[in-house]
């Protein structure tokens, strides 16, 4: 029998999500002070206004606030799928008052396309936009991508968080508190804005001879873009507006340390035999390795690419940026559409699999792939060897752990789910009209949290196909858990008893 | 007037323009690249975004997209997303020819008209498409666009802050009681 949440689970939830609108308010500080100082009145106004509509949520769940604060595990998981669905409702508005987005559900998608990392864009005219939105934009990602919950546990710590912390589909504890471990994450991050953004301003500056105010928006918007996968750019063509190897060297740098789970980031600090050791990092490198080889080869077979330099320049970029989830692009949609055949595959498979856990990265992720591929050999050795054989599987991820029949389970359910999320976008884009393989690279890229767009995510699009892509990247993002949770509470809103 | 026919001369004498040109868009050449490369083209719009000066030439880009003659702060009208081409401009070519910044949020950059060979994928740089461009003039200067204003939303933001202010205050009372 299904209990029916009461007005106290209400009052819990919208106490807790209010916390976290707050948070976004705080956030949209950044670009109303941007806006000041650039004097864009009108950006400038949108930003006062949605500051004023979370910091109204913020008092409004503060003051209405439940008998009990303790949350308890659904509770938590139906506060994380809210808070992915209400902050980037929110954080919109200054997106919807731009003038750039036809429709509203339009900016809605770019706002939840920036909050889960994602990348894929419906704005139009970007190269018009003001700079302070344009900041907005990608203050999204970085804020997706810390993860806007985590965000609020470093600021307020409160009973129960720990529900809201795998909510997020993070799943490690680095130290023994959750609190510690959030503040770490954010440590990690300040110190990569610090590096990236000076190294990118002066490849802007110095190299490129950018104009010092826009190789700082340059700087800012690429790094929040790269660091948090999200894919997002500041100019119409992506990374190919650089023009330069050095540009898209540091990005790659950045795209990488942000695939990487903030666990390998503390492995790493204590030396890199740690990381090298862990099933997730050899995972991810044969991944790579070998959707890599597959592009590199398929785009030789096209010969779309005249020498042996350009094909590695840009195969290589594509498939990092593919695989880290990140959605950056140094050739445009028209192009990627060329991609067919074998480099089709290894850019798409790319994209499926995703960087590691616990990271900004998005998809199937290292560690379920890698579990799976050692749960199948294992059923192969058990077929293979005489009946009563005992065969103890184990893996090593920092530690020596034991793959249980259990954990085995858990993975491959959740690499389904994806597999299932890859495919009903891919179906409902077929069903439009949209070629199969178009279809199918568009939906892993907004399921995937990937961001490369072969042309389909356009300012036109099907409001179904939209709604059904905006659907996928928050699914996508919140690794489907904390999506059943808000399902199930919902059922039991409507049948409970 | 003088110096936009000093540029091209100068620049024809750098680069030199075999066959005669044609007149393409930038959204053409996106989508038919392949059949372009190696070709003499002439594309006309807004230069746009940053004028990197790197690798021994200045970097533009060049929309060619409606916004370029109708901006979107004047119109309203959304027009789907930018259409551009890069632009690779000697320096002494495009320092003769422009003397302008580039278009972006309230100014829509100079509306230019270049022509140069089409490179596709070009091995000399790494994969990348651009337009190695020969002579370049300058169609229209650029201008400044004004923003709407939006008196309302500020004053909406405000009362939004006073009011929740307002609610936390009355709520630091209550808890006081």
């Amino acid at each position: 029998m299904l209990l029916r949440p009461h007005r106290e689970d209400a009052l819990l939830i919208g106490f807790y999500l209010s916390r976290i609108i707050a948070v976004l308010g705080v956030a949209g500080l950044v670009p109303l002070v941007w806006a000041v100082l650039e004097q864009e009145w009108a950006p400038a106004a949108s930003f006062l206004l949605m500051v004023g509509v979370a910091a109204l949520l913020g008092a409004a769940g503060r003051f209405l606030r439940p008998a009990r604060e303790h949350l308890d595990w659904s509770h938590g998981m139906v506060v994380v799928a809210l808070t992915w669905l209400v902050v980037p409702a929110v954080g919109t508005i200054p997106l919807a008052m731009s003038g750039h987005y036809s429709r509203l559900l339009d900016a809605y998608f770019d706002a939840m396309s920036g909050i889960t990392t994602t990348g894929l864009a419906l704005i139009q005219d970007l190269d018009h936009l003001a700079a302070s939105v344009n900041a907005w934009r990608h203050t999204l990602h970085f804020l997706g991508g810390q993860g806007i919950v985590l965000a609020a546990l470093t600021f307020f710590a409160a009973g129960g968080i720990l529900a809201l912390y795998h909510g997020e589909a993070r799943d490690e504890k680095i130290f023994p508190s959750v609190t510690s471990t959030a503040r770490f994450i954010w440590l990690v991050s300040l110190f990569h804005a610090a590096v990236g953004m000076t190294s990118l301003f002066l490849v802007g500056y110095v190299r490129l001879r950018f104009d010092p105010g826009r190789a700082f928006l340059h700087a800012y918007s690429v790094f929040m873009a790269a660091f948090d996968t999200g894919g997002f750019a500041p100019q119409s063509t992506s990374l190919g507006y650089y023009h330069s190897p050095l540009f898209e060297f540091v990005t790659a740098m950045l795209m990488v340390a942000g695939a990487l789970s903030f666990g390998a980031h503390y492995a790493l600090w204590r030396g890199p035999r740690n990381i090298l050791r862990n099933l997730e990092t050899k995972t991810i490198l044969l991944t790579f390795t070998v959707t890599l080889g597959a592009t590199i080869v398929g785009l030789a077979v096209l010969g779309l690419f005249s020498d042996a330099y350009s094909l590695t320049r840009q195969g290589t970029f594509q498939v990092l940026s593919a695989h880290t989830g990140t959605g950056f692009s140094t050739l445009s949609g028209a192009d990627l559409a060329r991609w067919s055949g074998l480099a089709f595959a290894g850019l798409a498979t790319a994209m499926a699999l995703g960087g590691m856990g616990s990271s900004t990265a998005g998809g199937v992720k290292a560690l379920r792939i890698g579990l799976t591929l050692k749960a199948l050999a294992n059923t192969i050795r058990e077929a293979l060897l005489p009946e009563h054989s005992v065969i103890t599987a184990t893996y090593r991820q920092n530690g020596l752990k034991h793959l249980s029949p259990q954990l085995a389970q858990s993975v491959m359910a959740v690499s389904l789910l994806y597999v299932g999320l890859y495919l009903l976008g891919t179906a409902v884009g077929a069903a439009y009209g949209v070629p199969l393989q178009d279809a199918l690279f568009e939906s892993v890229s907004a399921a995937a949290n990937v961001g490369l767009s072969v042309g389909v995510t356009a300012p036109g699009m099907p409001v179904l196909l939209e709604v059904v892509y905006i659907l996928q990247m928050w699914a996508g993002r919140l690794e489907f858990i904390a999506v059943f949770a808000l399902v199930g509470m919902m059922v039991a809103w409507a049948v409970g008893e | 007037m003088r110096r936009w026919g000093v540029a091209t001369v100068l620049a024809v004498a750098m680069v030199g323009i075999g066959s005669p040109a044609q007149a393409q868009t930038a959204g053409q050449l996106d989508r038919d690249g392949p059949d372009y490369d190696g070709a003499t083209v002439t594309v006309e719009g807004e230069l746009i975004g940053d004028f990197g000066r790197h690798s021994g030439a200045v970097w533009a880009q060049l929309n060619d997209d409606p916004y370029a003659r109708r901006p979107l702060l004047e119109t309203g009208e959304l027009a789907g997303s930018n259409i551009s081409v890069a632009l690779r401009v000697p320096v002494l070519l495009f320092d003769l020819a422009i003397a302008d910044r580039p278009g972006g949020y309230r100014y829509r950059g100079p509306l230019v008209r270049a022509t140069g060979i089409y490179r596709y994928h070009d091995p000399q740089r790494g994969g990348e498409s651009y337009l190695d461009v020969a002579e370049l003039e300058l169609i229209e200067p650029g201008r400044e666009l004004h923003e709407a204003g939006s008196t309302g939303a500020a004053v909406a933001g405000a009362v939004l802050l006073l009011l929740s202010f307002t609610l936390l205050g009355l709520d630091r009372l209550r808890n006081r009681e």
